[in-house]
């Protein structure tokens, strides 16, 4: 197997982007990453992988070509990668193999999606979409609803504290406040997160994702050419990847996810690290409870101590491993299929020493992205070279 | 709106009305709904249906906020306001997705509650009235 490299990162402003369309969203995300690299033209990229859940279905078929179109890459093969919330995580898992195995040398792995500019009852229709629909929906149950019934239920077994659900609202807002991409830059307070309007008990709006648009993209290639265009490119060191059960009843545990368990030993494995060896990480935090979870299942904190992790500080700036040092989906936000490598972006710049948030000469990282209530994720492990 | 078209709901009729459940004979896994390949020891067509009774114990639940229901839902939810979504582990032992009724789902629902299926409709969809099973404390 090649060693893989990333040689650049690049990311659209998220937010409500009104009147902007999937590919010139991914313009933007493409223009920055081009832009941190000498020698390279479009032309040298052999292929490309996009993550997206077409969110309101407006490009559900082929939305790819749509996508290598707008950046003058049409000709080069190219597909759509699909797993909801986890999809350019996904994406990003192909676009490794495809040089680790030798088949290409320079590729583009990203994402992009278009939540803005939709009607309430199209998007509340497209937020079931990745969940199970015969049963899960059909009892009128909605997607912060799944996540809300992980909360409960770890409330009870482990006495998390509604406090520490809110505490990881506020400090993503924290580091979001100076990310200028971030969806939210503003700073909230304990007592506002705690006393936000409901959605589904025991989450109130403060626990979960904005309705993002964005796009982010990541230029990756074979790490033995990698320093012919740029001084520091990011290893990618370890990758795992799986799956559970789509419908939350018919999972073992709802107090972890096990497609994360299962990715992140993968991925630490092939790196030959532990979890005591991150020194930053960007969790797929779509929900306040996710995080908590993220920080057990990658194995951060003991089965049951990710509410106590957090509550201690561990997780901020001058804590042990700062998590979502870019904003998280929940400040940051979560254009859902540009996620994926909207976190390698941030890990990609820390380890860089360029982030605005950095941790001190950071030199390993890890991203964690889930599909769905968990029903797919990846787990990526990077190093500074 | 979720679309399980017509066909597709009344196949699954078995389950939304009576609980239907396949029981693997040759492992003794309940697989809810019944699947060709049983989820425990992977045999295939192994598996007799069942009834379940409809009984259990609240495992985890949310209450899903006023303006936060599916589209499908946004009518019932307009006239009864929030209302609450549990797992509920069955006396068989496997667990089940279901809309509670017949409670105030911010005094009354808890972790451990005694709950039992009651049949009611659901809701509508290309002009058919879609019923199926909710579930509600049992008084004792």
């Amino acid at each position: 197997m090649r060693r893989v490299g990333i040689i650049a990162a690049g990311e659209s402003k998220f937010g409500a982007r009104v009147g902007m369309e999937y590919e010139e969203l991914f313009v933007e995300a493409f223009l920055e990453a081009m832009g941190q690299v000498d020698n390279l033209e479009s032309k040298d990229i052999q292929e490309a992988f996009v993550g997206s859940l077409a969110f309101g279905g407006s490009q559900l078929g082929n939305m790819s070509a749509l996508v290598v179109d707008s950046v003058n890459l049409i000709g080069i093969p190219a597909s759509r990668v699909e797993n909801a919330c986890g999809s350019s995580g996904y994406a990003l898992r192909y676009a490794i193999m495809s040089i680790a195995s030798g088949i290409n040398d320079i590729v583009i792995a990203g994402g992009v999606e278009k939540m803005q500019d939709i009607s309430k009852a199209t998007r509340l229709y497209w937020f079931g979409v990745a969940g199970d629909i015969k049963w899960e929906r059909l009892s009128g149950m909605t997607f912060p609803g799944n996540y809300a019934l992980m909360a409960t239920r770890h409330m009870k077994e482990f006495g998390t504290k509604k406090e520490a659900l809110s505490s990881v609202a506020v400090k993503n807002h924290d580091f979001a406040s100076r990310n200028p991409k971030a969806q939210f830059q503003r700073k909230i307070t304990l007592e506002q997160a705690m006393n936000a309007p409901i959605v589904a008990y025991p989450l109130n709006i403060y626990d979960c994702c904005p309705i993002t648009d964005g796009a982010s993209c990541v230029i990756l290639c074979d790490l033995e050419i990698a320093k012919k265009y740029t001084d520091t490119p990011i290893e990618i060191v370890g990758f795992g990847a799986g799956t559970d059960h789509l419908a939350l009843y018919q999972r073992e545990s709802i107090t972890r996810i096990d497609a994360a368990v299962k990715a992140s030993k993968m991925a630490f494995k092939m790196a030959n690290l532990q979890p005591k060896d991150i020194e930053v990480a960007e969790v797929h935090d779509c929900f306040t409870i996710a995080e908590i979870l993220a920080y057990e299942d990658i194995g951060f904190c003991k089965k049951g101590d990710g509410g106590k992790m957090i509550l201690d500080g561990e997780t901020t700036i001058h804590g042990r491993i700062p998590v979502n040092t870019g904003g998280g989906l929940k400040a940051k936000g979560h254009p859902i299929g540009a996620t994926g490598t909207a976190q390698i972006y941030e890990i990609f710049k820390q380890l860089r020493g360029e982030h605005e948030n950095q941790v001190h000469d950071a030199t390993i990282g890890l991203t964690h992205n889930v599909g769905g209530t968990g029903s797919a994720c990846t787990v990526t492990i990077l190093r500074r070279v | 709106m979720a679309h399980v078209s017509i066909p597709k709901y009344w196949k699954a009729l078995p389950q939304k009305y009576r609980l239907v459940a396949g029981k693997c004979s040759n492992c003794g896994e309940l697989n809810f709904p019944p699947t060709t390949l049983c989820k425990k020891c992977g045999q295939e067509n192994t598996q007799k249906h069942i009834e379940l009774k409809g009984k259990g114990t609240v495992y985890t639940y949310t209450i899903i906020g006023r303006g936060g229901a599916p589209p499908e839902f946004a009518k019932m939810q307009k006239k009864c306001g929030p209302y609450a979504i549990a797992i509920v582990e069955l006396e068989e032992g496997l667990k089940i997705n279901v809309q509670l009724t017949d409670c105030d789902p911010f005094k009354d629902v808890n972790i451990g509650m005694k709950v039992s299926a009651v049949f009611r409709r659901i809701y509508e969809q290309e002009n058919v009235i879609r019923y199926g099973l909710k579930f509600r404390p049992i008084i004792e």
